[in-house]
Formats: structure tokens, C-alpha cells, sequence
């Protein structure tokens, strides 16, 4: 039965069973969870609506919640798209989530130390010395280092997606600089602002304490015989992508946003240029990728760096979060090894679910996906934001072929999967005026300190605004959702 | 025991002032099981300050970090050291040709020295030519090690000018000729095509044995072999290295061990001079 109540927001909802819809289960009945949230939903006309919506967008606009795109041509600055109707996530589900993120992160991070130390898992043959060799963000000046409180990934951003068997399968661990963070609790204030009564019916996790979580972490990992840390978020600058996250969270934190230029290295130790002198500097969040952070040790050209900083960090005069050369995890062919590292470190069964991967790098698996293109999504290990990915249904005759001619110039760089079915919510189409089936994932938000560890009960739902779209990145133009974690 | 004393010393000029620089020099010979070093005096004009720290490669840095607006700059660092003679290869008998050979193959010896045995941009022979040299397996590692010191040796015209310190392989092939960091890039991407760990060394070299070398710093190889460990090997002389060789630092490539980093911020022309003298006392 489709519900007739809903016939302004709802005119166009067109559920297609073979989608695993969040809201509507197979018999098109209201989940359990949703319910009360449908009836309130259903109690707005759709002028109401409108009204809310743009209110939404222009407090978007006003706050400067935006984000870059950046192609070819020029760099353009957006408007984080939002949509009105959250997602919910109940207790249980959210308890299976928050464990297997963890599982992964925790193993991950012993993963980062051995492949810096002993290397046990590839001398056990259980990964081959090639990917790690052959990864761009494997550095060897990290090798034998200890970061304090043996951690590497202290920030880590899991994306998640409901199959349409309903089960949650991870995409990818982003273990470098996963943003997005601060869309969650914006997305959060403006849900409150625009339909705060809603909130009155459900018993949700604040998503709010992220910062003080954050500096807690940030605090736990600074260098040995500092009392109080001064801890500084860095950020490349305002022409960044993500510079609007990197400003909101220093600001909550409470600490300074920095550029390169405003620090110095003396004496292997890092200080701030403040108008009162020197300020010494113990704790760095980075928001500058590895190659770019002291340009006498990586990169010579790096403008946005600081000149001795790796060396300071060496000799263990300030902590950098996340670790450098922690990326070479975050990595789409490691990810492949995901259930072993799980085992081998952790000695556990992986609580959440890996997508099954072709390595291009392995002959059979090469002939497979060239002859299997038009079912898989193939994808290159190092990029992030969703650029660079092919889904093979979507592609003529022609373009598979140059799909094909790509992945044959460097094999190594390319992984394939099977089409994964996104979960479908409904979300309010601008165009229509109504409310549609569209793709969602989930990017969680997982904490690492030391004696410390923290997951956002929330995290972002990316939605594919495009009817069909798998892509849900913000920078393919992809929007989002606020996510509510019921609290049991 | 040999004595020597080395002197780097460096003169920068600019066209146009330098607001705000950064350096940060390689130059300080290593303490090791052959060398040890009992002093090293660093000098700046223009009252800039020095700093000594350790790189990523754990290899010692002199850095400097010029505040006040400069046209020319003058480094200068001067080490003594005592150099001990090598031991002479201790070649046992009893361990067969074929077990060196076996001993590379093993994954705990590919992992725990896969850093020079990976090539990098500057070590990759051109597809084409990735046979250049063959290995005869009948002979012993360190005896087809000597032939390849030899043959690069012979391949290459010792010659200034030709190329630059980051001239790919396939231009060094092309052209035949070039200074020690091609014979060293070619040594080592032939040692590591044929899976013997092979690294890039930066230091000094005694020229007063009438070596060739150039009056900058020089370059040659060391290679792993099994059961005998690290071994110095100059393609530019055809040598197994001895006392005459002062190291300084190693890495996988010229770029690991680059003399000079820096950061300036200025525009204009430039001229750096850096001259190196090795004096030896007895």
C-alpha cells in the first residue's frame, strides 16, 4: 500500500522495490522508526515546505556553510545542499556500527605500526610488500618512528552503505583528512532551527560534542613532559576545499587555525608567531596532506608547509594528528585486506561487512574486470572525493573501451567492485516539489587517542540528488542529511 | 688511521635581495665502523643562526633560517675525522653460490630491504633496456657485482655538464656520459632489476690518490650481499671503496640525500659556488 496521506510531498514517491528503502519496507508500510516522523512530515502542505526549505538554504548561505568544486576550468564555491527530512538510525543498528567502525580503526591502527616497525603481516605473506611499496603515501621517514600512544589515525572517516540486503558494507576507511564533520552539527542546528518540535518526539545523541571530543583527543596525544598542550588546527588556507570545517572547528575547540607561514621551527621545537612573541606549539592537527607539510623533507615546492617540522615531530617535540604516512592504509587496495588485518591484529571476525574487490595488480582479477566492465564500478586506489570513478552499466561501448586502455597504462592504480545498491531515502527534490527515492550512504566519525576512544553518534548521510546516481561525494554534487541516533 | 680534514664551503649571490630563506645542508660525515668523526665547525655570514637536527633518514642536517634581507650568503663547515682501514672481505668458503643467491629470494630478506630494492624515478632503466647487463648466476653475487662495477664503469664517460644530478636513466644511457650520481643511478637500478639491495651514498671523496671525483661532493654505491653485508662499490674509478671514502649519507636515490635543501623567497638570478677540499694528514 503507497500512503495516501502524503499526496503533496509524497505525489512523485515511486518506490522501487528492488531498492532498499529506509523509510518503506518491502510493503511500502512507514518503518517502525520513521512513523512518528511521517505523521508530522504529513501535516505540511507543500507550500509550508517550500517556506522551510529556502529559509534552510539562505541560513546555509548566511552562515558561509559552503564548500569548493574544483574542475578543469575554475574552482566554484557551493552551497552545501540539505535536506529536511532526516535520516534515522535506532539503537541496535547503531551499536553494530559503532563496534565494527571501531574494529576497523583499532585495526587499522596496528596495521599502520607494523607495516612502520616489524612489517609481521607481509613477512606472514598474508599482504603482499608490493602494495605498500608502490603506495604514494607510504613514507619511509616514518619507519621505527613511535607516535605517541602508538597512534597514527587518530581521525578516522568510515563510509558505510546499506545494501539491498540491508546490511551495512564499508566503501572506504579515509584516514588522511576525512572532512565533513562539521556538516553534521550544522546540518543538526539548521534541522532545529527549521522544525525544532520534531525533536520533541524522539530521543536522539547530540552530535555537538564532537569538538570537545576532538580537543580531548588532541590533548591525550601531546608530547611527553608537556603539562597543558597548545594544540592548533592547520589548514593549507581559505582557498581549501574544506577551509569552512577547519575554521569551525578551531573556533569550537577553542584553539587557533593556523597557516604554515604563522609557525616556525627553532631548535627542532614548533612555535606560533603571536603579537605577544613566540607561543611553542605541542599539538598540530593537520589539514595539510603528508607531501605538503615541511617542504626540507617532502615536497621542496611546498609553499603551504613548515620548513622543520618533520624533524621537530621526529624527535618528538610536537604530535602531528593524524600521523604522517598513516595513509598508506587509506588506501582502496589495502582496504581489499581489510578482513585479514581484522583477524591478524585483532584476532576477530570484521563485525562490518567489506565490499568483495578486484585488484587490477593480480592477473586473473585483471582479466576479469576487463571482461566484466559493464557490472562493476572501477575506481583508482588513491583518489578521494569520487573522481576518477566509472560505473560500468552506465558506460557505452566506447567509453568502456577507454576504461579498459586507462587501467591497462598502470594496473596497480586501479581496483574494480561489484555495482553496490545504495539504500534509498526520500528526500525532497527541489525540481518536483516533492519528496523522491534517492541514494544515501554514511560517513561515521571515529576518534582514536590514548586511553581514549570516541565515535560521533551520527555522522553524514551523503545523498545523490541526481535521479539514479550512485556518486554521493559533495564535490560530484552530492547533498546531505541530518543522521539521528536513537538512544536506546 | 688516516686523518683527514674536509671543507665545504658554499657562496650564494643574488640579483635581488632574499627577504626570508631556509637551508638545510647534508654535509656532516657519518660516525661509523670505519669513520669517526671528532669535530665539525659550521660558519654563516650575515650573523645567521645554525642548527644541527636529524632528518627523516636519521642522518644529521645543519639548518639555517635567514630573517633579514640578504644578497649573498657564505656557508662554510669544516670535520675532522679518523678514517680506519677496511677489513678485507671475509669470504666463506662454505657458504655456496647458490645459497647467496636463495638468501635474496626470501621474503623476510625482500621486506626488511625492500626500500633498495624498489626503484625510483631516477633508478628505472627504460623498459627497453632493463637487460643491459646480464648476471651470470654461476659466478658468486659479489663476483658478478665487481663485473657490473666494471662494465658501468666502462659504459659511462666520466664528463661534466652532460647532465644534471636528476637526469633519468634514460638520458644518462643515451648520452653515455655523466658525473658520479648517473654511474651510482645506473648501478643501482641494474643491482636492483636483479634483486640485490642496492643504495645510493653521498660523501666525500680523498682525490689525493689521483681518483677521479669532481671538487663538489661525490656519489657511489653500497650493495647488500648475502653473508658479507654492506659492500662500497665506485663505478667511476672501478673500485671496492676503502679509506678514501668518506660517507656522509645513503638513501635510495640522489633526492634522499640531496647535499642542499632550500626555501627562498626572492626573485631574480642566482649563483651558488660550493667547493669541497679533503686534506689527508698521516
Amino acid at each position: 500500500m503507497k500512503p495516501t496521506n502524503f499526496k503533496h510531498l509524497f505525489s512523485s514517491y515511486d518506490g522501487n522495490e528492488n531498492l532498499f528503502d529506509e523509510i518503506f519496507d518491502k510493503k511500502q508500510n512507514v518503518r517502525k522508526v520513521y512513523q512518528k516522523l511521517f505523521d508530522i512530515y504529513n501535516d505540511q502542505s507543500i507550500e509550508e515546505f517550500i517556506n522551510l526549505n529556502n529559509k534552510a538554504k539562505t541560513s546555509f548561505f548566511n552562515q558561509g556553510i559552503t564548500f569548493q568544486v574544483y574542475n578543469e576550468e575554475k574552482a566554484q564555491e557551493k552551497i552545501f545542499p540539505f535536506d529536511l527530512f532526516p535520516r534515522i538510525i535506532d539503537a541496535d543498528e547503531w551499536k553494530i556500527i559503532e563496534h565494527g567502525v571501531l574494529q576497523r580503526c583499532r585495526a587499522l591502527n596496528a596495521f599502520i605500526w607494523d607495516i612502520y616497525h616489524d612489517k609481521n603481516i607481509i613477512k606472514a605473506g598474508l599482504v603482499p610488500m608490493e602494495l605498500i611499496s608502490s603506495s604514494a603515501n607510504y613514507l619511509r621517514q616514518m619507519d621505527g618512528l613511535d607516535p605517541v600512544g602508538g597512534i597514527y589515525n587518530h581521525i578516522s572517516g568510515t563510509d558505510l552503505i546499506k545494501h539491498s540486503d540491508g546490511k551495512y558494507y564499508v566503501l572506504e576507511d579515509n584516514i588522511r583528512c576525512p572532512s565533513g564533520v562539521s556538516y553534521v552539527v550544522y546540518n543538526r542546528n539548521a534541522l532545529k532551527r527549521s522544525l525544532f518540535g520534531v525533536f520533541n518526539h524522539y530521543d536522539i545523541h547530540t552530535v555537538t560534542d564532537y569538538s570537545e571530543n576532538l580537543l580531548e583527543i588532541l590533548e591525550s596525544v601531546k608530547p611527553k613532559g608537556v603539562d597543558v598542550p597548545t594544540c592548533v588546527v592547520i589548514t593549507p588556507g581559505v582557498y581549501n576545499s574544506a577551509y569552512f570545517e577547519h575554521s569551525y572547528l578551531a573556533k569550537t575547540m577553542g584553539i587557533e587555525l593556523v597557516e604554515g607561514r604563522d609557525l616556525v621551527v627553532e631548535n627542532d621545537f614548533v612555535y606560533m608567531k603571536t603579537i605577544s612573541g613566540l607561543t611553542k606549539v605541542d599539538v598540530i592537527y593537520r589539514r595539510i596532506d603528508d607531501g605538503f607539510l615541511d617542504p626540507l623533507e617532502f615536497k621542496k615546492d611546498s609553499a603551504i608547509g613548515v620548513p622543520g617540522l618533520f624533524a621537530a615531530y621526529k624527535k618528538g617535540n610536537v604530535t602531528l594528528v593524524n600521523a604522517p604516512g598513516t595513509g598508506v592504509a587509506d588506501d582502496k587496495a589495502i582496504y581489499t585486506y581489510m578482513p585479514e588485518i581484522i583477524k591478524f591484529y585483532l584476532g576477530e571476525k570484521p563485525i562490518l561487512n567489506n565490499v568483495h574487490t578486484y585488484h587490477c595488480s593480480r592477473a586473473t582479477d585483471l582479466k576479469f574486470v576487463l571482461e566484466n566492465i559493464h557490472n562493476l564500478v572501477v575506481k583508482p586506489v588513491d583518489e578521494a572525493g569520487g573522481y576518477g570513478i566509472s560505473i560500468g552499466n552506465r558506460l557505452t561501448k566506447l567509453e568502456i573501451e577507454a576504461v579498459k586502455k586507462v587501467i591497462l597504462q598502470n594496473p596497480r592504480k586501479y581496483i574494480a567492485q561489484p555495482i553496490m545498491s545504495l539504500s534509498v531515502h526520500a528526500t525532497y527534490i527541489e525540481d518536483c516539489q516533492s519528496f523522491e527515492q534517492r541514494h544515501v550512504d554514511l560517513r561515521t566519525f571515529t576518534l582514536l587517542g590514548q586511553d581514549k576512544e570516541f565515535v560521533l553518534k551520527g555522522g553524514l548521510t551523503r545523498v545523490a540528488l541526481k535521479k539514479g546516481n550512485l556518486i554521493v561525494n559533495s564535490s560530484q554534487g552530492g547533498g546531505s542529511k541530518d543522521t539521528w541516533v536513537l538512544k536506546k | 688511521m688516516y686523518n683527514y680534514t674536509i671543507k665545504y664551503s658554499c657562496v650564494n649571490t643574488y640579483e635581488n635581495p632574499v627577504f626570508e630563506s631556509f637551508w638545510q645542508y647534508i654535509v656532516t660525515p657519518q660516525n661509523n665502523s670505519t669513520q669517526e668523526l671528532s669535530s665539525g665547525v659550521f660558519s654563516v655570514s650575515n650573523d645567521a643562526v645554525i642548527e644541527k637536527s636529524i632528518n627523516g633518514y636519521n642522518f644529521e642536517t645543519a639548518r639555517i633560517h635567514t630573517k633579514k634581507p640578504f644578497e649573498s650568503l657564505t656557508f662554510e663547515a669544516v670535520f675532522k675525522l679518523t678514517k680506519t682501514k677496511d677489513n678485507p672481505l671475509k669470504i666463506d668458503p662454505k657458504y655456496k653460490i647458490e645459497d647467496g643467491y636463495k638468501a635474496l629470494k626470501e621474503l623476510d630478506f625482500q621486506v626488511d630491504y625492500e626500500a633498495f630494492l624498489n626503484t625510483t624515478e631516477l633508478t628505472t632503466l627504460p623498459k627497453e633496456q632493463v637487460s643491459l647487463f646480464d648476471f651470470d648466476t654461476s659466478k658468486s653475487i659479489l663476483d658478478n657485482l665487481k663485473r657490473l662495477n666494471n662494465w658501468v664503469h666502462k659504459y659511462i664517460v666520466f664528463k661534466a655538464g652532460e647532465t644534471t644530478t636528476e637526469t633519468l636513466l634514460e638520458t644518462v644511457i643515451e648520452k653515455k656520459k655523466g658525473l658520479s650520481p648517473d654511474f651510482t643511478h645506473l648501478l643501482c637500478a641494474i643491482a636492483r632489476v636483479n634483486k640485490i639491495p642496492a643504495r645510493y651514498v653521498s660523501g666525500y671523496l680523498h682525490q689525493g690518490d689521483g681518483l677521479l671525483g669532481d671538487s663538489q661532493m661525490c656519489a657511489w654505491v653500497e650493495v647488500l650481499v648475502p653473508n658479507l653485508g654492506w659492500i662500497g662499490l665506485d663505478p667511476v674509478n672501478n673500485l671496492l671503496t676503502d679509506h678514501n671514502y668518506i660517507k656522509v649519507a645513503h638513501g635510495r636515490d640522489y633526492k634522499d640525500c640531496e647535499p642542499l635543501k632550500q626555501l627562498l623567497f626572492s626573485y631574480g638570478e642566482k649563483t651558488s659556488k660550493c667547493v669541497v677540499e679533503v686534506t689527508y694528514e698521516q
